[in-house]
């Protein structure tokens, strides 16, 4: 029991129809910042919830929540003369299979017989005339909300109320909401889904019991004695008693602890887990059980991650969980099949992609590192990797790399499989490699990248030019034309600099040339972490270079 | 599965049976509907009555809000995708377009489903609102009766002599689901018409045995009349009374009744009804609102008292009603018949009929009353 595809038109960064299929077990969107995964999360919880931000759609409802590209081209027609129909918003919940066949029926934009529901925030036509008078004026300044409302139907074209929705959603991020009470409203709400309907008229009843015990102790009895005593002006009696008012008066007074400290006052962390781990444990056989986590990452230590990641590992049974994040640990550690990538508005499953064998070859966690950060350069191995982060720092302000988010990857020698991922994805990446001496053998490997193939987000560097020299080693000659001897060059051969860079005291350029070949990863070790001014080749600056 | 049709006679209990039988269902969830509202809040009364509640499992609904629900909306868009607001209840054939050069009036056709179903303001037409359901069953493959069935593992429905036309064939669709279909009805009592389709017809008028007899011979219904045959309303002489009215029918049975003083079926004189009136009390049963009774004592419809109970009645009958006492190789028309029946059967004690036995006639059953 699950959502199998969620519908999403013009809610908040999705400016028309957004679709994203959904895994039945394990949802992991990564994506960049505004690519609209919170947006997703959001949308599920308020369709079937009708929450938002903790409270309810229906007193929240502002022009915030349309896409504002949509609202803006509204607001133009109208003040042009040739009005737009009001714009809506409509999120659709698409069931795996079947949870409740009442929900059955073909009121979906796919008009396919399918069970589900509908969440519309939608002009109410009832208004028509005031409408009419808005329009004819041509000076809207701003979606007219107030005649909108918020529905629920079924895909059977039948009004639904929130409570008989079949999938319950536990939606767990990092703001809270409380009552005035200090409890929780997420917390109280998966705890009271917890509760069987027996227990709940137990627990509420017990509420009444000790209000009315409240009133009928013998201090509260004087004092109102008292009171209607001394009270002359008003005629009748006035008494002091506990409010019996709402039908779930006792939701908002009970408050939940954990080791006697009232939730609101554990910590952050502490909080997402137990929420997390109540809302894993909430077993019901009428319900499907959806757990939506943001970006649980952003606020949690890194053992409690391992934690919350483990517990959802562990127990997450028949439930659908989706869970937004920013980490490649967290994704990692899920599994890439589960991995859906937003981009552009776009869904990428990973595991769809034309080169699905690629990732038995590939670790996930290098894919990952790829998928997630704004981009990557691509190097053969360890000494280039470190060479490569040392001219990016040079060149920015002693930052690493990869505090803008610029991952340097080590991938031997599976640069076509990456590209072949970074070009399904359109993710940015440069490439660093030697040309080994042979610039046609180079543009033949990478002829799908490089000139009139040129991809906007793929660069191929390499130097142009082939070096040559008399030096050979063991009767073979010496290759001038990797990484070592091209950072030599580029620093003019200076013998004495190198020498002090790696600590050597070499008297040939030969003698060195052959020691930085046999000694690759001590060498990029020195150039790394040497405070000598080092100039790089053209290849690798144009690799680093922000475009 | 099972698949059932009760003939009940009228006072054998049939909405308790009904509503017993409902909450012996404990895995899966029933559906109870009937045609007319006033049943509706009958069915509902003894739930509260039996049980203290209608159990969560247990819905009740009218037929036309059933069909509209599960038969019309879910599958809609095959026939018509506008909103639909609700049912237009017609007395005669809906979606009427024009007058034709002779004065024949012409109907919107299927053709056109959205002025042939749809009223103006998109009310479904309510002789057309089954057959609605049965077409947009055919487009979707049964999709729209599979859904019922998936959804209702016991499907109930009440007053089932009421059903014609298409309903008949929503009933058939019906039978050939996994669900546990009951039909419980008196085919004696026919009062309401809402269809007057070509669909079925020879079926109308209560022969709704004959129908799943001769139509729905392969989906093994069984037909059950003795569970609810048996009057606990009617004292003999009623009860017998009635039997006679339906020969055909097998004879309803009784219980013992503690004699009252008044009882059984009589012939008041016209002149005699004041009297009568003050002295029994009874209710009075009219053919129409134009019959003309005494107002000072309650009155209502033959038609109206369907389901009702009383201590006693008195019947204004209409003549082809006092032709078939007279002679019974006079045979009423099946509405009238029915009502004739509906009207005897309300009573515990006492029939009254309203007659001017000038000549003294002495009819086998009739007590002829006298001050």
């Amino acid at each position: 029991m699950a959502i199998k595809k969620i519908k999403i038109r013009n809610f908040k960064c999705f400016k028309g129809l957004f679709e994203i299929e959904l895994n039945k077990g394990l949802n992991i969107l990564v994506g960049n910042n505004e690519t609209g995964k919170s947006t997703i999360l959001e949308a599920i919880h308020i369709a079937l919830t009708g929450l938002y931000g903790g409270r309810n759609i229906r007193n929240e409802l502002s022009q915030y929540l349309f896409n504002k590209e949509v609202v803006d081209l509204y607001i133009n027609s109208v003040n042009s003369g040739s009005a737009w129909p009001p714009p809506s918003i409509i999120i659709e919940i698409f069931f795996d299979g079947s949870i409740d066949p009442e929900y059955e029926g073909n009121e979906n934009s796919e008009h396919d017989s399918c069970e589900g529901l509908k969440f519309e925030i939608t002009f109410n036509e009832k208004y028509n005339s005031e409408y009419n008078t808005l329009v004819s004026k041509k000076s809207m300044m701003s979606i007219p909300i107030e005649y909108y409302e918020a529905s629920w139907t079924s895909f059977a074209r039948q009004s639904v109320t929130i409570r008989s929705i079949p999938i319950k959603s536990a939606m767990i991020d990092s703001s809270n909401y409380r009552y005035q009470n200090g409890s929780d409203v997420y917390i109280s709400r998966i705890v009271k889904d917890l509760l069987s309907p027996e227990e709940v008229t137990a627990v509420s009843q017990a509420h009444r019991k000790m209000k009315d015990t409240f009133i009928d102790d013998d201090s509260i009895k004087a004092i109102n004695k008292r009171i209607s005593s001394e009270s002359s002006i008003v005629d009748g009696t006035v008494s002091l008693t506990v409010d019996l008012g709402t039908k779930n008066a006792w939701e908002s007074s009970l408050v939940t602890q954990l080791n006697d400290v009232p939730f609101g006052y554990i910590g952050k962390g502490a909080q997402c887990v137990m929420k997390t781990e109540l809302a894993l444990t909430h077993k019901s056989a009428q319900h499907a059980q959806i757990v939506l986590l943001e970006e649980p990452e952003s606020h949690l230590s890194f053992s409690k991650l391992n934690q919350l990641i483990k517990a959802i590992e562990e127990k997450y049974d028949d439930k659908q969980i989706i869970i937004s994040t920013h980490s490649s640990f967290v994704a990692n550690k899920l599994g890439l099949e589960n991995l859906l990538l937003l981009e552009n508005h776009q869904v990428i499953r990973v595991t769809e992609l034309a080169s699905a064998d690629f990732f038995k070859k590939i670790s996930g966690y290098d894919t990952l590192r790829l998928i997630l950060c704004k981009k990557a350069i691509l190097v053969e191995g360890d000494s280039d990797e470190l060479v490569v982060q040392k001219a990016y720092k040079n060149n920015n302000n002693n930052h690493l790399p990869i505090e803008d988010q610029i991952d340097v990857i080590s991938v031997g020698t599976s640069f076509l499989r990456f590209l072949e991922l970074a070009e399904a994805l359109n993710l940015n990446v440069a490439v660093v490699t030697d040309n080994d001496g042979d610039i046609d053998a180079i543009e033949r490997k990478y002829a799908n990248f490089i000139k009139e193939n040129k991809k906007d987000n793929i660069k191929i560097c390499y130097d142009e030019v082939v070096d040559t020299g008399a030096l050979t080693i063991n009767g073979k000659p010496y290759n001038y034309n990797t990484l070592e001897p091209k950072l030599l060059k580029a620093n003019g051969n200076d013998l004495a600099l190198f020498n002090k860079i790696l600590g050597t005291d070499f008297e040939s350029l030969d003698e060195l040339q052959k020691y930085m070949k046999h000694h690759k990863t001590e060498t990029a070790l020195a150039v790394f972490e040497t405070s000598e001014e080092v100039a790089f080749p053209e290849y690798i600056l144009e690799a680093i270079k922000d475009e | 599965m099972s698949n059932k049709l009760i003939i009940a006679a009228a006072g054998s209990g049939k909405t308790t049976h009904l509503v017993n039988e409902a909450l012996k269902v404990t895995d899966g969830k029933v559906i109870i509907t009937t045609y007319t509202e006033a049943n509706e809040k009958e069915i509902v009364k003894k739930f509260y009555k039996l049980n203290g509640c209608v159990p969560d499992n247990i819905t009740i609904q009218t037929w036309f809000s059933f069909l509209i629900q599960h038969g019309v909306k879910p599958y809609q868009s095959v026939i018509y995708n506008g909103k639909v607001k609700g049912l237009l209840l017609v007395n005669e054939k809906s979606g009427f377009r024009f007058r034709g050069w002779n004065g024949q009036p012409v109907y919107f056709g299927e053709d056109d489903p959205k002025n042939h179903y749809f009223s103006k303001s998109q009310l479904i037409y309510s002789d057309k609102l089954s057959k609605f359901v049965v077409k947009a069953n055919e487009l979707t493959d049964g999709k729209v009766i599979k859904r019922i069935g998936k959804i209702y593992s016991h499907i109930f429905i009440d007053e089932i002599q009421d059903m014609a036309g298409y309903d008949l064939e929503i009933i058939k669709l019906l039978f050939s689901l996994d669900s546990n279909v009951l039909l419980v009805g008196d085919p004696r009592q026919v009062t309401y018409h809402t269809h007057d389709e070509a669909k079925h017809k020879k079926y109308t008028n209560g022969n709704i045995k004959e129908f799943v007899e001769n139509e729905c011979s392969e989906l093994s219904v069984d037909i059950d009349d003795t569970t609810l045959n048996k009057t606990y309303r009617n004292n003999q002489p009623i009860c017998e009374f009635a039997n006679s009215i339906y020969s055909n029918f097998k004879p309803c049975e009784y219980i013992e009744h503690l004699p009252t003083g008044h009882d059984g079926v009589f012939f008041v004189s016209p002149t005699d009804v004041d009297a009568y009136l003050s002295i029994y009390q009874p209710m009075q049963l009219r053919d129409t609102r134009r019959t003309s009774v005494n107002s000072m004592y309650s009155a209502m419809n033959l038609g109206e008292s369907k389901g009702l109970t009383f201590e006693r009645v008195l019947i204004y009958p209409t003549s082809k009603m006092l032709d078939w006492m007279l002679d019974h190789s006079k045979e009423m028309k099946p509405q009238s018949k029915s009502k004739f029946y509906v009207g005897v059967t309300r009573a515990k004690h006492s029939v009254a009929i309203v007659f001017n036995n000038k000549n003294g006639i002495t009819i086998p059953g009739i007590i002829n009353f006298t001050l």
